[in-house]
Formats: C-alpha cells, structure tokens, sequence
C-alpha cells in the first residue's frame, strides 16, 4: 500500500508539470499584448515608450524558454510573480481570497451531501414512487438551469420577495446559504442520480439476494450492505468534483457578489493580467490532482478491493 | 464491531466534522468581525460599483477607482458645466505672455484630514513625486512639457513649461495623477507609484472603513474647507454582476445606482417605469463614434463615406438600441465640451435615394441579379470591428449590416476583445471601428491630439483627406496659441473638416443614468466624467 501511495504522489509531478506548460504556452498564444492591456484597464492612452517600459517591467522581452524556466522556478517556490494590476504578489493576494471560495465550496459540498444521500437512497429503494419522481424533477433542474440563471432566481424570491436572505455580500450563515445551495444544485442533481442507479443495481446483486435468505431484515441489508457499497461511485465523484466546485464557484460568487478567488480570476481574465491568470489555473490543476489522491485514498480505505485489483493487474 | 469497520466510520465522521467546523469557524469569524465594522447610519447613501475602489493612491491607475480617488483627493482647478474652469485648491492663477509659466495662488485656509496644512510646499512635493515616474503620465499632455516646479512663498507655486501648452489647466482638473496627498501619506523616498502610508487628502470624504472586494465606507470630513456634503456617510458595496445590483436596489439594500452602462438598458427603464424610483439622465458625456479607415480603397472615396453616413437611419438605431438612453448625434464631440459648439458642418438626415446616387456616382454600381455593389469586378464589402462584450456595439453593428446591405454594400462584422479592438485598430488593421472620445475634462484638445498622434488609428483614417497636413498643422497649432479666438477659430475648422469629410461619423451621443430611492434628493450629474456625484446629494428623513 505504501507503494502505491508513493506511486500515485511521484505520477502528479510530470501531470503538473505539463499543466504549467500548457498554461503557460496557451496564455502566450493569446494575440493580446499584456502590456497593452494593462494601459487599456486603466484607460490609458499609452505611447510606443510607455508600452516598451511596461514590456520591460514585465520580464516579456525575455525568450519564451527563459519566461516559462523562471516561471517554473519561482511556482515550486509558492512564488506566482506580481500582479500586473495591483503589483502585490499573486500568491498573497489569492491566498487572502481563499477562505471565502473554500467556504462557499465546502458549504455547497455540504449541502450537497445532505440532500443527495438521503434522496438518492430513498428513491432508489422505492423506485417510482412519489419520492423517486421528485429526485427526477429536482435532477432535472439541477443539471439543466445554469448557475447565474438560477443564483437570479434564488436571490428574486428569497431575498427581494420573501425577504428572508441578504442579496450579497458576507457576514453571517445567511450569507452563505444560497450561493451555496446555487453551487450545490447541480451536485444534486449528479449524486441523486447516481446513488439512485447505485442503490438500484446493488439491490440486483447476488449478496442481497444472499442475505435475505439468510433471513437477515431487509433494513439492516439496505442500511448496512446495499448504502455502503452504493456510496462508492459518490465518492468518486465527489473527489472529481472538488476541483469543478472551486472552479465553478467563480460564476455563482459573481452573482452573490462573494469576495472569493473566483471573482478575482474574472477581472484577471479582463486585465489580461497573466500572473494572475497563471497561479489561478495552476491553483486549480493542483487541487483537482490532489482531490484525485485523496478520493482515491478514501476509497482504497473503504473497498480495499480496489486497491487489490489494481495490484493483480500489475 | 471489528476495528477496521471502526476506523473507517472514525475516518468518515472526522471529515464530516472537518467540513462542519471549517464552514462554522468561517461563518462565525465573519459574523464577528462585521459586527463591529459596520455602523449603519441613517444619514449614510449605499451605493454599489463593479470593482473594488483599490489603493486610494492620488498617483496611480489600475486598480484604484476614479470616482473614489476624487472623493478623497482635489484638484488645484476643477471643470464645471459648460467646461468652465473654476478655481478650486488655486485661488487664482496667471499664465504668462509666452504661455510657458503658470502661477498659482494656493487657497490659504485649506487643511488636509489629518490637520496639517495644505500649502505650496506639499503642491511642490506632490509634483515631484509625479515626475519622478513622468513616464507613466506622459499620456497627459502636460507633464511630459514640465520643465519646473517652484515654491515661490507659501503660498505660491510656479509650474514652469518647456513650451506653451494651454490645456495644462484643463488637465490640471483630471481626477488621476495631479492631486493632492498630505505629507503623512508619503512613502519614505517619496515615489508613491510603490504605494502610499495613508490615504490623507484635502477632500470632502476620508475613507473610515474598507474590506476588500466586500465594501467601502467613506465619512465626511469635518474639516473640510468647503461646504460640507449634508450626508454623513457614503457606503461602497462591491457587486460585479449589473443583474445582482438591480436586485439589490429593489430591495432596498441600495439607495442608489449610478454610472455609465451599470445596469443594464433594460433593467433601467424598468426601474423607471415602476414609478417607484427616481431617475436621471445626464447630459452627453461622450460621442459614439463610427471611424472609417481612409486608407482602405473602398473607403478613400469621400462620396462612399457620405453614402454610408446618409444610408442608415441614425435616429431610429439610436433608439431601437438604446431605448433612447443615448441621443442621435449630430458632431463628433458633444457641443457641451469647450470650443466644440460652433462647429460648421452639414447635419446628415438619412436618405437612402441620396446614398445610392452617391454610390453610383463613385462608381460602386449594382449588376442586375446581384445585391452587393461592384467597381471594376472588385464587390464594395467593407469589415466592422466591434467590442464582442459591449452589446450595444454588437447591435449597432448589425443593424447597420442590415441596412447598408439594403444599399448594396457587404458589411462583415467582427466582434473582438476589448484589447484587440485597440490593437488593431492602433496597427491600421481595420476597415471600420468603434470609438468614443475622452470627455471632459480630456476633450477636445485630447481627442484632436490623438487624431494626430502617429500609431492611434486615426492618423490612417484620415489619411486621404485632401487637406491632412493642414488638419495636422492646426492641431499642433492650437496646443500653443495663447490666443482664446485664434484657439476657437482652429477648433471650428479642425472638427467641422474632420467630420465634413466623413471619416469620423458621430452615431450617438453617450450619457450616464442614476436610478435612486424616493428619499435621495438633489443628485446631480458631475461636469467631469471621472468625478464622484455625492457632493450635494441628501437625504430626506
């Protein structure tokens, strides 16, 4: 096992170091001139002098080699350069905007959690019953209406209508609750179906059958034996999604005005302020790789199965 | 129970109670912390912005914002109404006879928000810290021709030129690099482009409470040598998304909404149909441009730029696009800028007949079966640049497409990011683009000034212009003339040749719109366009 773990750790270095470059090559290939851009967000009409200094200033008359090799260098060092914008270091300035996202992230994985599980589970016992209908419609919602489109919704009837949640901004727990259910929501969706086909199919398989002629009660083979093994696939899914939370959060603290790192990365994107740009994406690379291994741990731990089968193929 | 279940449930319960605590610990920090933070005061205007205000640095551009600079920092003159230029840090000023020194008399009884005086010591301090990164402000026409700061008494500052430029007292009203911050904002070596200790200035607000990207709150400043604003407080809530502050305004969490393009069109006139609500329009602040590159041969012709000006119904666009919150424009800049009132041009009233008459007669004729013009084989296609993210661009440009194919031209629109946009256009690569001028206080001189400025696109769009060097001669000439008729006269016949020409067609004039709570009373539109509104702005209890 410990081999394993240290497999699955060395294998991230190459996968990472493939993502800075691609991130860094994708970000060169962009037709637009940071330099320029950096005028342009200020609305600064820049002369030929003042463009050439700020290229200076940048590093960006160097060969792309020795950009992307001091890049490189300065990211093992937690070092992601100085914001063209607000010339603080990126890493200070995501890091400051960090709590927020993981908060709204782990809220929304929270909520997630509570709402699909028991969902799930009983839609998938009591197949088209009444419950199992409304899992369909609430998946229904949740995996077609876009986050901003539904943050809108949530935030006409619960806040301007029924008054009961703030529009924006943070402060306390009511803050938090519809962003995070907005981001929540097509998790939802995803795990309530999941675990419903799950549950289903382990309902099918030859050990329930066992059970239950060993007379043991159908509760006990649900609860204990069909939920354990059917909450495998969650897991997964849930690791995959660690990343795509973080990630996903930059649209819905848009529109709930949640001063997380997400919002930050947009006017990024407008600034064309490349270092930013790059910690952010190689940010997220880093936690989709790491959410990977631990989801991976976590189910190695709960169905050693698939650590031996892993090993056999070897 | 054997172990191994055991550890897995402790396993699943540990992180369970992780997700738990951290949520909870973040939620309840931020419950604290606010708590003491925010104040709420009747007498106080909430208002949201897109950004964050940033560094409240006199000094600097990105990320701070204008409008938040100008609440706390002054200028030593400000632009009022008709571009007038009223006496503001400077009690009085004098020019002299070869338009080189400026004297300015500095306002004696003027204190900064931490009780230290304001006199010509500090003017003469703020100056150098600009220079030393002149540079960076070089765009302001001014500062590159500084030749001289001195400090002739206390009261006295002398702005000496290296050659006459009579803008610099306009410029000196531009909200960012040339105000005013006191001594206990400098920085050690006193280059403030690396950031300021404290954001000191002689303003009517200081700011008293910030978190970033979450909000600002400013307070009147007591000591403040003018008339005190009648609010106590303004507070700046940071909302990116126009649909969230729409909504927020409807609830009531903001009492006002204000700027260019906020929200959206349509939520505006929605707010205002309610009848709920106050509203306001302001008066223009920029003209929407159409620039067309001279250099492209289907374009060199001054019949074929007219054609285009006459084939579109500009009043009809204006309003099906903006629902008339933009008004049709006659001139290239407002007539509410200096010296661009008399400008001596033919308006343009839409006329297909006309278009067509002046296509045919530059040669652009129609073969029977087909819809797009020709000249010696070669179709009369044409491309529009447009900013992908602003939709009014995007719009006008397609209505335009519709309609100039009715006259038998192909207009191939291309939608861009805003920094491409720019780019392209500063490297002649366009047929046809969008552009707005500065505003006040920029223009005119800074709009004619890029017209002649070498790589800004517009030096290639006028570039067949019969008469060129002679628009290029007047623009340097009006820079210098200290004679206030003889600077009239070249700014009549550089407009009226720039736009008669039909290179430059003026499509509508840009304004700004407020929506406020019933109980806001007297807001008014600042005269400068980079300006905060909250000076004479009340509200009734």
């Amino acid at each position: 096992m410990g081999t394993y773990v240290l497999k699955r750790i060395i294998t991230i270095i190459p996968i990472f170091l493939i993502a800075t470059l691609l991130t860094f090559g994708m970000i060169n290939l962009s037709p637009v001139d940071p330099a320029e851009a950096y005028f342009s967000a200020a609305h600064i009409q820049a002369t030929d002098e003042m463009l050439e200094q700020k290229r200076h200033e940048f590093g960006l008359e160097q060969p792309l080699i020795i950009q992307y090799v001091n890049a490189l260098i300065k990211i093992c060092q937690l070092d992601f350069g100085i914001s063209y914008v607000t010339n603080k270091p990126v890493w200070e300035e995501i890091s400051s905007r960090m709590q927020a996202t993981i908060q709204l992230t782990l809220g929304s994985l929270l909520i997630a959690i509570l709402v699909s599980v028991p969902l799930g589970f009983l839609a998938g016992i009591k197949k088209n019953s009444g419950i199992d209908h409304f899992s369909r419609f609430l998946s229904f919602i949740g995996a077609s209406i876009p986050s901003f489109w539904l943050g809108y919704l949530f935030i006409f009837f619960f806040s301007v209508k029924l008054d009961l949640f703030p529009v924006e901004g943070t402060g306390t727990w009511k803050h938090l609750i519809l962003p995070s259910v907005t981001l929540a929501f097509p998790l939802i969706a995803l795990y309530t179906r999941l675990l419903r086909t799950s549950v289903l199919e382990n309902s099918q398989e030859s050990y329930v059958l066992f059970a239950r002629t060993r007379g043991i009660r159908e509760k006990i083979i649900i609860g204990k034996h069909v939920l354990r093994i059917a909450i495998s696939p969650m897991i997964t899914g849930l690791g995959m999604n660690l990343g795509n939370l973080m990630t996903g959060a930059i649209i819905v603290e848009a529109v709930f005005s949640w001063p997380g790192f997400g919002r930050y990365f947009i006017e990024a994107i407008f600034n064309r302020d490349v270092p930013v740009i790059q910690g952010y994406v190689l940010l997220a690379a880093g936690i989709f790789l790491i959410s990977n291994l631990i989801v991976d741990l976590i189910q190695m731990c709960i169905d050693p199965r698939i650590f031996r089968k892993g090993r056999q193929h070897q | 129970m054997s172990n191994r279940k055991k550890n897995k449930r402790f396993l699943l319960m540990s992180v369970m109670i992780l997700i738990f605590s951290i949520t909870l610990l973040g939620c309840s920090s931020e419950s604290v912390e606010n708590s003491d933070s925010t104040s709420e005061s009747s007498n106080m205007i909430t208002f949201a912005w897109p950004r964050d205000i940033g560094e409240m640095n006199p000094h600097i551009y990105n990320p701070s914002q204008l409008f938040a600079q100008s609440m706390i920092y002054e200028p030593l003159v400000s632009y009022q109404d008709g571009g007038e230029l009223k006496p503001h840090l400077a009690e009085s000023w004098k020019v002299s006879e070869d338009g080189k020194e400026y004297v300015f008399n500095i306002r004696q009884d003027v204190k900064f928000s931490d009780g230290t005086n304001f006199n010509a010591d500090i003017v003469k301090k703020n100056f150098d810290a600009i220079l030393k990164n002149a540079d960076m402000h070089g765009w302001l026409g001014f500062i590159p021709k500084i030749d001289q700061t001195d400090v002739i008494d206390e009261y006295t500052f002398k702005l000496t030129l290296k050659e006459p430029y009579y803008p610099t007292i306009q410029e000196l009203a531009v909200v960012r690099p040339v105000r005013f911050l006191g001594e206990a904002g400098f920085p050690g070596d006193g280059d403030t482009s690396k950031g300021v200790e404290q954001p000191v200035g002689t303003g009517p607000w200081v700011l008293d409470e910030y978190k970033v990207d979450e909000f600002a709150i400013f307070k009147r400043n007591e000591n403040y040598w003018g008339e005190l604003p009648s609010v106590e407080k303004i507070k700046v809530k940071v909302i990116p998304d126009a649909e969230t502050r729409v909504l927020a305004f409807e609830k009531g969490d903001l009492d006002l909404v204000y700027g260019e393009g906020v929200i959206s069109i349509d939520s505006f006139k929605q707010l205002e149909s309610t009848g709920s609500y106050g509203t306001s329009i302001s008066e223009p602040v920029a003209t929407r441009q159409l620039v067309m590159n001279t250099n492209k041969e289907q374009l060199s012709d001054v019949r074929v730029r007219q054609a285009l000006h006459y084939g579109f119904n500009k009043q009809a666009m204006v309003e099906g696009v903006t629902s008339g919150l933009e008004e049709k424009a006659d001139y290239i800049l407002p007539t509410n800028l200096p010296y661009t009132s008399h400008v001596d041009t033919t308006t343009v009233e839409y006329n297909v007949e006309k278009a067509k008459h002046l296509l045919d007669e530059a040669g652009w004729i129609l073969p029977e079966g087909k819809s797009v013009r020709e000249k010696d084989g070669k179709p009369l296609e044409i491309e529009l640049m447009y900013n992908s993210a602003e939709s009014i661009q995007k719009t006008m440009a397609e209505t335009l497409q519709a309609e100039w194919a009715g006259l038998g031209v192909k207009l191939n629109i291309v939608g861009v990011e805003l920094t491409t946009q720019v780019e392209r256009f500063k490297a002649n690569e366009f047929d046809m683009n969008f552009f707005s001028n500065y505003g006040a206080p920029y223009d005119p001189h800074t709009f004619v000034n890029i017209v002649a400025t070498e790589g800004f696109g517009f030096r290639e769009a006028i570039s067949s212009y019969p008469n060129k060097e002679e628009i290029l001669n007047q623009i340097a000439e009006v820079q210098q003339t200290i004679d206030e008729n003889e600077r009239q006269q070249l700014y009549t016949a550089i407009l009226s040749s720039l736009q008669e020409q039909g290179a430059i067609v003026p499509i509508s004039y840009i304004k700004k719109i407020a929506v406020y709570q019933k109980d806001i009373s007297d807001f008014t539109f600042p005269a400068n366009r980079d300006e905060h509104p909250f000076t004479g702005i009340s509200v009734n209890e």
